[in-house]
């Protein structure tokens, strides 16, 4: 399975416009925010001034994306061409072909977080402790997970066809409505109260929590775990049906 | 590489046993009842129309489907355990194939998911592949994609080799380059399964050939044998005047017979016979043309025939 993982890995990081979506543009996309912003401004309800709020948001973001649009449109492609039949005839276990399209979009992920961080630290003066910025890494890292799941998901249930307008819709609705692009104390209170059960949301909410020195709150590791046994457990029933009708 | 010899205590199991297996989809049996055995060796064709069940018959073969009813073995065991021990190396007949990444790196990959793989270089050259490589599988032609599937078939020291439709989209050329890469294989002891819908391509290669249609197995034999059987002619004439119908029916090798107005059709197991005797009746055809038939034509002449010789 390292050799299907090695491969997916490098034509990963061959795919310049996939690396650009995930690696550059979240970058791009919080100097655009956090530009104008000066270190005072703080984000309602959290204390964390906005760059520093915006860094954990769009580092999110990039590892969404790197996650998500990889899994999504690649598993349904090569569903309908006929590569995943052919991986069948192979000694390679059932679950390795997604094992390795998760393992692979792990590694891009990982990039797209850290350049975020870099540019937050260097361009907008953003400061934390060395134990907050492991930990920040490890939380956003660990928590793409829940979405690679999803993408696995969206992978086996749309067609090669829908699936990129289906993982479009998804991608942008879990970004604004979990406020990855802007803070969700900003929406109308009627917005807020939905946003709150967004993944994405409390997705970002872990590392926020990190930021201000607390531990990330029960509630959005709650709701993660939920959406994450809901994906996983999506993913692997459509995945059986479709082993049993290939 | 040595020629194969059988494992001890595999010497009873055959390398492909189908027993009574059937898979439908709706209503449409796609394989009715179908019992075979393969043994070590063969080089097999499973001949048929398009829709015969060619297709589900790998598939079941290769634990790709799971049958309805009966049982499909593979060197005595699931189809899935004989492709995890490495023994079964396929090619399906459009298996998609891992774009963005090279030809080399491809074989690499089916090399190193292999439990006794060859060398990448020695499998991209018997596939005739080596020279492209380094170029992306998705800028590839169709019959280079075919032997590209070809190399991931056979990356490995694999016992039986099942090949669906394999020269689809290979010129000439290639095709004949294909197949002698093919006998090599063979030669070196493996049992080979190939599906196909020509029978020139069956007779070529095939020490064996089954004919399948609409599910079931029509004829099981030697390449010869089929093509006695599917040789059938379909002759056409005109005749002028009275036109004497039993002594036309009663024509050797007639297997139908058709006259509308002054023209006359029949189809016949052996044209030469069938016209000789038509002169010997002393009528004078006209316009007299002989053609073979399709494959399908001749499967359903056949079909006919069995269907009238049970009755």
């Amino acid at each position: 399975m390292n050799s299907l993982i090695r491969l997916e890995l490098a034509r990963a990081l061959r795919n310049r416009k996939f690396l650009f979506f995930s690696v550059i543009y979240p970058s791009v996309l919080f100097l655009l925010i956090a530009g104008s912003a000066d270190a005072t401004t703080r984000v309602g309800g959290t204390g964390l001034t906005l760059p520093t709020y915006m860094m954990v948001s769009m580092a999110s973001f990039g590892a969404l994306t790197a996650v998500l649009m990889g899994n999504s449109e690649r598993i349904a492609k090569e569903r309908e061409s006929g590569w995943v039949r052919q991986l069948r005839l192979t000694t390679l276990p059932g679950r390795g072909y997604v094992l390795a399209k998760t393992a692979s979009a792990a590694v891009v992920s990982l990039p797209s977080i850290v350049v975020v961080f870099a540019v937050a630290a260097a361009v907008k003066g953003v400061r934390l402790d060395a134990w907050q910025w492991l930990a920040l890494t490890g939380a956003i890292w660990a928590g793409s997970l829940v979405f690679a799941a999803l993408g696995v998901a969206i992978g086996y249930l749309a067609s090669g066809d829908a699936v990129r307008p289906i993982t479009m819709i998804t991608y942008f609705g879990l970004s604004i409505l979990g406020g990855l692009w802007m803070p969700t104390t900003t929406f109308p209170q009627w917005l807020q109260d939905i946003a709150r059960w967004v993944p994405t949301h409390a997705y970002a909410a872990l590392g926020q929590a990190i930021e201000q020195s607390q531990a990330p709150h029960a509630k959005d590791i709650a709701v993660l775990a939920v959406f994450f046994a809901l994906f996983t457990g999506g993913a692997a029933w459509l995945y059986r049906k479709d082993t049993l009708k290939a | 590489m040595t020629t194969k010899t059988a494992a001890p205590g595999a010497k009873t199991a055959p390398v492909v046993g189908f027993d009574r297996v059937s898979k439908a989809y709706g209503d449409v049996r796609a394989v009715d009842g179908l019992t075979l055995e393969l043994h070590p060796g063969e080089t097999v064709a499973l001949l048929g129309p398009n829709g015969a069940g060619k297709s589900t018959t790998l598939d079941l073969l290769l634990g790709l489907k799971q049958a309805d009813g009966g049982e499909v073995s593979v060197f005595g065991t699931s189809p899935r355990e004989a492709i995890v021990a490495g023994r079964v190396g396929a090619m399906l007949q459009s298996g998609g194939l891992m774009d963005e990444v090279t030809v080399g790196e491809l074989v690499g990959l089916a090399c190193a998911l292999h439990p006794r793989p060859y060398k990448v270089s020695d499998v991209l050259a018997r596939a005739g592949i080596a020279q492209i490589a380094s170029r992306k599988v998705n800028k590839l032609s169709g019959g280079q994609a075919q032997r590209v599937r070809f190399a991931l078939a056979t990356a490995g020291d694999s016992d039986l080799i099942v090949l669906d439709e394999p020269t689809t989209g290979m010129d000439v050329t290639t095709r004949q380059g294909f197949w002698a890469t093919m006998r090599e294989q063979a030669d070196q002891g493996r049992t080979v399964l190939f599906a196909t819908h020509y029978l020139e391509e069956a007779d070529a290669v095939a020490d064996r050939v089954l004919v399948l249609h609409r599910g079931r197995l029509l004829a099981d034999g030697t390449a010869a044998e089929i093509k006695a059987k599917a040789g059938a002619r379909r002759i056409s004439f005109d005749l002028e005047g009275d036109i004497d119908e039993p002594a036309l029916r009663a024509l050797p090798f007639l297997t139908t017979f058709d006259l509308s107005g002054q023209t006359v059709r029949i189809q016949s197991a052996d044209a030469d016979a069938t016209v000789h005797a038509l002169y010997g009746l002393g009528v004078h055809p006209r316009n007299l043309e002989v053609a073979g038939l399709g494959l399908e034509q001749a499967f359903v002449a056949i079909t006919a025939a069995e269907e009238a010789r049970t009755k």
